[in-house]
């Protein structure tokens, strides 16, 4: 039975940080702005949060590039690029109150050097930034409904994952070991935190994101959402069901024929790639088409979200929850 | 062409954002260089498993292993070089550099099991980038091999790479580290505060702010790591004069996509201004144009309403059944999307200097995983130079006379 796109938000309803990671260039960003305005549409009002800025999400959005801070990109949605060194001045700001005092020591050269040297400082404190933010009130009600946050690359996202915990062993007792402790419950608990990891189904994404299934789900347990697989090629015939050109055919045909064979092709690779992610990643899937777009914008991002609805299968044995 | 490129230089570095087959396009020059008789080596970075399997360096560390003649046999021509291939492993490279500099036993003992030393080197911004480089480095010391290929990083700004070193010199600076270097400090800040009122203050600053207690951690990582700055900033300057020697080239690789293309020539621009320009250009995974001479389509190019033509020429062509109208419609997708390539490569062309050989691969219906192939896309970077499958499309061909 096909699944609505109610269904596929359902199945991260509740969830109110959502964080998108995978490898670099298999689509995350669009993923991201996908499932925020979606959210957003939804009369939810949406936090999309980008760890590193991104020109492919200020595309999207129609937003200033290399802006930090916060920008209401549309109604119900904010845009925010967390880097953690801003983060963790904003932080002192509020533990060391006397502005001055302040100031000193975040430009001190010193500073800088500890804050590179020191283990995950600046990885907790922007992971601790969304948690702050997902903790905020104003005027009696959460600030945000939902969080998505689009992560940096594979490598890099489990580092911001792993730091919390990591920080809590490093640091002596104090501050920072309570942040961390806090973040880290944010981060285990499956009422609040899904991680959803975004690939393609080709060979380097497959078996980075099986690879990272085991790191998220066997070392870090953190809790999990859906998976997406995007830029899925379909074709109703396989490569060799493509007819060959009939003699004496125009180039045209044989080109067309080409091209047909060129997508089964893909749509067969992919097929290949989807059937070893539902044995190696057992996590609800939504297949994201590829689209054939000129040029990818907004309009583009909400199409996948509708196809996804209108494709949204679950895997063998699998059920949203 | 690249054949020339690569022929003329020693060093080739493979640029460009994450995704667009860096890795793969690095390992088939490397390829196309044994083939062509030199002594080749690529230096890989988190190959594909099949792509490491098939150049026999599944199970290998950073030391560079030989590829099987045997295996290079499989290209299913004459070897006449010789292929060696190596993975980065990032935190081992840092420990033997660590190894290769440290003045003592016992100073290097106490590098390697520090904290900050483990975070720097797994972490550190760069950090990543700088191994690569310095592997590079030694690659280029060693006169194993005539023709070194540097496949780099995954960073989504690839210019982090060529400013790592310069990076870690700064963080490595004499004049900021010795605060960290100053012996009080491992008796906390307490005793700083004695000796300069102003560090000490900072450090209890961060102290209390941060709850770390191991200042005198990073004050022992710093000293002894003083003895190694000079190694550091010797390293940098030789870094510099190998990015920029006339035998290094800089193949950048990219996509056709809109987005993968802006962040291009971006970076092109910061490495024009960085005195390393591109020295060509590989457009990977393009969608061929097709049947687009004038004349085909009453519009000149194809539009949507076209699929109406395309299934009038099918079925003279006497070809039918359920799935015509798909192969017509997947036939004008597949060409608008291939047209819409077309023109931002035009564009992102006419930024770069004439003289930047380009070339494009078009997207093959399989993973490009093997030795054979690998070779397969020799033709398109090299020309008419593998045996088989060798004849350019025609869209290639017409690409190929503009240039000229």
């Amino acid at each position: 039975m096909p699944y609505r796109r109610a269904d596929m938000l359902g199945a991260l309803a509740g969830r109110r940080v959502i964080f998108v990671v995978g490898k670099g260039g298999v689509g995350k960003s669009t993923v991201a702005t996908a499932l925020a305005v979606a959210f957003a549409e939804q009369d939810k009002r949406v936090l999309l949060a980008q760890m590193e800025s991104s020109r492919r999400l200020a595309e999207f959005l129609d937003l200033p590039t290399g802006d930090a801070g916060m920008v209401e990109a549309l109604p119900n949605l904010c845009v925010l690029t967390v880097d953690g060194e801003s983060a963790l001045s904003e932080y002192l700001g509020l533990v060391l109150p006397v502005r001055r005092v302040q100031r000193m020591v975040v430009e001190s050269k010193l500073y800088h050097h500890f804050v590179a040297a020191a283990p995950g400082l600046k990885e907790l404190m922007t992971v601790g930034k969304i948690w702050y933010e997902e903790q905020l009130v104003v005027q009696g009600r959460r600030k945000w409904d939902v969080i998505v946050v689009d992560a940096p690359a594979t490598g890099h996202v489990l580092q911001y994952l792993r730091m919390p915990g990591a920080a809590a062993e490093a640091f002596g007792p104090g501050l920072v070991r309570r942040e961390a402790q806090k973040v880290m419950e944010l981060l285990a608990d499956p009422g609040r935190t899904a991680v959803c990891p975004v690939t393609t189904a080709e060979e380097m994404p497959v078996n980075e994101t099986a690879e990272m299934y085991q790191q998220l789900h066997e070392r870090l347990r953190v809790p999990l959402g859906v998976l997406f697989v995007n830029r899925v090629h379909t074709a109703p015939l396989g490569p060799a069901d493509v007819p060959a050109a009939p003699a004496g055919a125009s180039p045209l045909v044989a080109d067309v024929l080409r091209c047909a064979r060129e997508e089964a092709g893909w749509a067969a690779i992919n097929r290949r790639y989807l059937d070893r992610l539902r044995a190696a990643v057992p996590m609800p899937t939504v297949r994201l088409p590829f689209l054939f777009a000129e040029e990818f914008g907004l309009a583009e991002v909400r199409a996948l979200m509708a196809s996804a609805s209108r494709q949204l299968a679950p895997g063998p044995g699998q059920e949203f929850a | 062409m690249l054949a020339d490129l690569v022929r003329d230089h020693r060093v080739v570095v493979c640029v460009g954002s994450g995704g667009v087959g860096k890795t793969t396009t690095a390992a088939t020059i490397a390829l196309w260089g044994a083939l062509e008789g030199r002594r080749a080596v690529v230096l890989t970075i988190d190959p594909a498993r099949r792509l490491a399997n098939s150049l026999g360096i599944a199970e290998l560390g950073d030391e560079p292993r030989q590829v099987d003649a045997v295996l290079l046999a499989t290209t299913g021509r004459p070897v006449r070089g010789s292929l060696a291939a190596m993975m980065l492993d990032q935190k081992n490279a840092w420990d033997r550099l660590v190894a290769r500099h440290a003045p003592s036993d016992d100073v290097r003992e106490r590098i390697l099991r520090n904290r900050f030393y483990l975070n720097l080197s797994q972490n550190f911004a760069g950090s990543h980038e700088y191994m690569a480089i310095e592997q590079l480095c030694l690659l280029c010391e060693s006169d194993a091999y005539d023709l070194i290929v540097l496949d780099t990083p995954p960073t989504k700004r690839a210019l982090d790479f060529f400013e790592a070193p310069e990076r870690i010199r700064d963080f490595l600076d004499r004049k900021i580290v010795r605060w960290f270097l100053m012996p009080y400090l491992s008796q906390g800040w307490a005793a700083a505060k004695a000796m300069n009122r102003t560090v000490g203050f900072l450090f209890r600053k961060l102290e209390e702010a941060t709850g770390v207690s191991a200042l005198a951690e990073v004050s022992d990582f710093f000293s002894a790591m003083s003895g190694m700055f000079d190694a550091f900033t010797d390293r940098t300057d030789v870094i510099h004069d190998i990015l920029r020697a006339s035998t290094t080239a800089f193949v950048l690789v990219t996509g056709p996509e809109e987005q993968v293309l802006t962040e291009a020539e971006f970076f092109s621009g910061r490495m024009r201004s960085m005195r390393m320009p591109l020295g060509g250009v590989v457009f990977n995974r393009v969608h061929e144009e097709l049947s687009a001479d004038a004349g085909t389509f009453p519009g000149g190019t194809v539009a949507r309403l076209d699929e109406e033509v395309v299934r009038a020429a099918l079925a003279d062509a006497g070809v039918a059944g359920p799935h015509v109208a798909w192969l017509a419609s997947n036939f004008v997708d597949y060409q608008l999307l291939a047209r819409g390539e077309a023109i931002r490569m035009e564009q992102f062309r006419a930024g770069l200097s004439r003289r930047v050989p380009f070339v494009t691969v078009p997207n093959f219906d399989t993973d490009v995983h093997d030795l054979a192939s690998l070779t397969r896309m020799h033709a398109h970077l090299f020309g008419a130079t593998a045996p088989s499958d060798g004849a350019p499309s025609r869209s290639a061909r017409r690409r190929g006379r503009a240039r000229d």
